[in-house]
């Protein structure tokens, strides 16, 4: 290469790093799901049947394939305020479910949560609001059956506007809800609300023979 | 509504406990049937019991209406007064429903059972802290990276140019 053409290569390396710190020093924040995947956009093309509720039977793991989540999941109770509780932060890989609530797959309103991220870092549901309707959400249960789970849209509410009854309320169907922080940042208030992914029952498998 | 239905549930455990304390002299006259606990969420095991079924006495007990079938009563260990369980299912609708017992002897007492599914959480959910908000910095690490090669390679570049313009 001529003395020329290196000197231009260099010039771009500097842009290109001068770049790559210049956009690496603003801050980076978990996924913010599409006003496509809210309910007001509508089911799109994703409207799976939904499958007869199982009976109730707690759950063991929770995967979502899409954004390689794969998770034990631990019971979780309400704290004196009313509010769910949390999974312990300390561990990243860690989701819980409402122990006094649905178990996911039977009837009703089964709830799930899990953190963003902790004073560490990432944690479990860190990209949960880059995922689109019709993703999959498997749950594994105690009798060694699977329930598999379509989302029917991520939302995302601000703390102060929290739809508890559209959450938490009772459902006809097997349904589940999977919960996280998000909802914008700021280091005063820290996140704004939470996102929530909204998903219904429409399959089930046995145990692996 | 709820005031009243915890009035009517203590009640029925005050009735209840009334008819226990006197029954020699009043078995049957002031049967009623204890449910315990008497106000739950869907999933609660509950205990009923009466000493309407006589001493040693067995029933039936209906909770259809709250979806949970037929249960039996058998004597308990107090053999005046028969117990029987059953278990609230989950997808039980908050309302009040009736249990009604019919005994071996012919007698038939009912209770209620008062359904409620405000034990749901409310509110946010607290999962995140920041941790992982701020800058990302392996791009940081990289753009470093990329700017130390290019001062090197810009460093050897002058060098030859200054060593090249010498030697002509």
């Amino acid at each position: 290469m001529s003395a020329k053409g290196n000197g231009w290569f260099i010039a771009l390396a500097v842009c290109a790093g001068l770049w790559l710190v210049q956009n690496g020093s603003e801050n980076v924040t978990p996924p913010v799901p599409s006003a496509a995947e809210a309910f007001a956009a509508g089911p799109g093309h994703h409207t799976d049947a939904a499958a007869d509720p199982l009976p109730p039977s707690p759950p063991l793991r929770l995967r979502i394939p899409e954004i390689r989540v794969e998770a034990p999941v631990t019971g979780l109770g309400l704290d004196s305020e009313g509010s769910l509780e949390v999974p312990p932060a300390a561990d990243r890989n860690l989701v819980g479910w409402y122990r006094d609530g649905t178990p996911p797959g039977a009837k009703g309103t089964a709830i799930v949560a899990g953190h963003v991220d902790n004073a560490k870092g990432p944690s479990v549901f860190y990209n949960l609001g880059a995922l689109k309707k019709g993703h999959r959400i498997e749950v594994t249960r105690r009798d060694g059956l699977t329930a598999v789970f379509t989302i029917d849209a991520i939302e995302v509410y601000e703390a102060a506007a929290f739809p508890d009854k559209k959450v938490y309320g009772p459902s006809g169907r097997a349904e589940l809800r999977v919960i996280t922080c998000g909802g914008g940042f700021t280091q005063q208030t820290g996140y704004m609300g939470n996102v929530v992914a909204f998903a219904h029952l429409i399959g089930v498998r046995p145990p692996p023979a | 509504m709820r005031t009243t239905a915890r009035l009517l549930a203590a009640t029925a455990v005050a009735a209840a406990t009334i008819g226990l304390g006197a029954h020699g002299a009043y078995a049957g006259d002031f049967a009623v049937l204890e449910v315990f606990p008497s106000i739950v969420a869907p999933g609660a095991i509950i205990t009923v019991n009466t000493p309407a079924c006589g001493p040693g006495g067995r029933g039936v007990g209906n909770a259809r209406a709250l979806g949970a079938g037929e249960f039996r009563l058998a004597p308990s260990t107090h053999k005046e007064v028969a117990v029987g369980r059953f278990t609230v299912p989950h997808h039980t609708e908050p309302g009040t429903y009736a249990i009604e017992v019919s005994c071996k002897n012919g007698k038939r007492v009912t209770g209620d059972l008062v359904v409620r599914h405000d034990k749901q959480p409310s509110g946010r959910v607290h999962t995140g802290v920041g941790g992982s908000v701020g800058p990302d910095t392996t791009q940081i690490a990289a753009g470093v990276a990329v700017l130390a090669a290019a001062a090197v390679g810009g460093t050897l570049l002058l060098r030859r140019r200054a060593s090249g313009a010498q030697g002509s």
